[in-house]
């Protein structure tokens, strides 16, 4: 009966299927991983607060099953489900100071692999990739960091 | 000169050969003139034309079909098919190899480059398989710079033995003036990429434009993801807090996201497919079935999400049942 229905509707949606943008796909993707979890995070636990780092954990996890392309997401996913405490690894490097300028540095291009390898760094899995590789990589991360930003925003503003 | 190009009788290419006076150049370009194939030249045009002028009017030579070859051969190796790679590399190495042997004495200068480019194409084996048509672009435009074009048929030929099999690699040249050895030149093929993929990058992160300089928008872009992360690591955070009294109501969160994401080109569907979610359908389906759906266009115009479903045009599109299912909702 519901298989019916299901078929049922099928049929009112258009012919055609649109063509949605990867955009578009990641969030998706990503709101409807992240929503059911953190639906059973509450309905788990009912007394307790959810843990801060639960959450994230759970807000990582999404952005790694939803961007599953990239390379950087096997790292991440890797990360996430091998440490049982959830890790702050994203978080670590978020303190608050800007890059300071290396004026000392003579050379030029030694300053410029540093700051490569500090970006490595920063991408979950970077390490382990060469400098071409990364940079790709790190261009989809940000696109996939921009999405989950607005996809949180509105999760977080629908429910206040 | 493009007349001759265009296959005229050999008689003449014998000429340019036996002429004393001829400089190196046109001995060479007698040859080509010799096992000129037809089809080569009439794609070099189409495959490289802006670039082949430009490369013309700096070398101040009218060497067209020379300098034409050169040119299409590491584009066509870069960015065309195996198909058409294999094929049009293989008349230009073929074409290559005959100038060599009748080729007059060049300077120690170009016999260096010559043995240093043969070790390097060892070297940039490796990276062929990262090979981009930017990075043949700017691998374009160190040729232009450089002034020893003549070398590329000596240093070509030499590599035909070797390479004929290959279909694709990098064919650096060194510019004027710069180290020649292999490891300078796998080097800079190396950050000519990265620089490839900096322009990318900065397109992507805003306010990168106006930065010049590989340090600092190096800069730029770790703040940026910096500041991405920190953002979520804050959403999260507020998330946790006020979680527990949410009520989870996916067609809000879809239709508020959705109005905030940045999309682009969304056509103008009506169903919003998170629907079937809460009515406790399986939860897969949802995601893959309903790709051709897409409240975008609607939804954008007003902030009550299910006002999209009060548009004249979508209450056609809609079944009974999905009707039923919506009131459900409890909407």
């Amino acid at each position: 009966m519901e298989r019916q229905t299901i078929n049922k509707n099928k049929r009112v949606f258009s012919a055609e299927p649109t063509k949605l943008s990867p955009s578009e796909v990641f969030t998706r993707k990503y709101t409807s991983h992240l929503v059911p979890a953190l639906k059973k995070l509450n309905m788990d636990k009912n007394s307790p607060q959810i843990n801060q780092l639960t959450v994230k954990h759970e807000v990582d996890m999404a952005l790694a099953l939803s961007a599953q392309e990239f390379a950087w997401s096997r790292f991440l996913l890797e990360k996430l489900s091998s440490s049982n405490n959830p890790t702050t690894t994203i978080s670590s490097s978020s303190n608050g100071t800007r890059i300071p300028e290396r004026s000392c540095k003579e050379d030029e291009d030694g300053e410029i692999e540093e700051k490569l390898r500090e970006l490595q760094k920063l991408l979950p899995g970077g390490e382990e990739m060469n400098v071409e590789e990364m940079l790709i990589e790190i261009g989809n991360y940000i696109k996939c960091l921009e999405l989950q930003t607005s996809a949180l925003k509105s999760i977080v503003q629908d429910t206040t | 000169m493009m007349m001759m190009m265009n296959g005229e009788a050999t008689e003449e290419a014998e000429l340019f050969l036996n002429c004393t006076d001829m400089s190196v150049l046109e001995r060479q370009r007698a040859h080509l003139n010799y096992h000129h194939h037809p089809g080569f030249f009439s794609n070099s045009s189409t495959v490289n034309g802006g670039e082949i002028d430009g490369f013309l009017a700096s070398a101040g030579l009218d060497l067209p079909g020379i300098y034409g070859d050169t040119t299409v051969y590491s584009d066509a190796r870069l960015s065309v098919s195996p198909g058409n790679v294999t094929t049009e590399s293989g008349n230009f190495k073929k074409r290559k190899f005959d100038c060599v042997d009748t080729e007059t004495k060049v300077c120690n200068e170009k016999k260096k480059m010559m043995i240093n480019r043969e070790v390097a194409v060892d070297e940039e084996e490796e990276e062929k398989s990262k090979i981009t048509e930017q990075s043949s672009k700017s691998i374009m435009k160190m040729k232009n710079k450089t002034k020893k074009e003549q070398n590329s048929f000596s240093n070509d030929s030499s590599k035909v033995t070797k390479d004929s099999l290959r279909t694709d690699y990098i064919h650096v040249r060194a510019r004027r003036g710069q180290a020649t050895d292999s490891h300078s030149i796998a080097e800079r093929a190396r950050r000519e990429k990265i620089s490839e993929r900096m322009k990318f990058l900065q397109d992507l992160v805003p306010g990168c434009d106006k930065i010049t300089g590989k340090a600092g928008m190096l800069d730029e872009i770790i703040n940026y993801v910096q500041s991405l992360q920190r953002q979520v690591e804050f959403l999260s955070m507020k998330l946790a807090t006020v979680s527990p009294r949410l009520d989870f109501n996916i067609d809000d969160i879809f239709a508020k996201e959705v109005v905030s994401a940045p999309m682009t080109n969304l056509p103008n569907t009506v169903m919003p497919p998170h629907m079937m979610v809460n009515s406790g359908y399986p939860h897969d389906m949802v995601n893959s079935g309903y790709v051709h759906f897409n409240p975008m266009q609607q939804v954008v115009t007003s902030s009550d999400p299910l006002s999209c479903f009060n548009n004249g045009q979508s209450a056609t599109m809609w079944d009974s049942d999905v009707q039923n299912l919506y009131s459900s909702l409890g909407v």
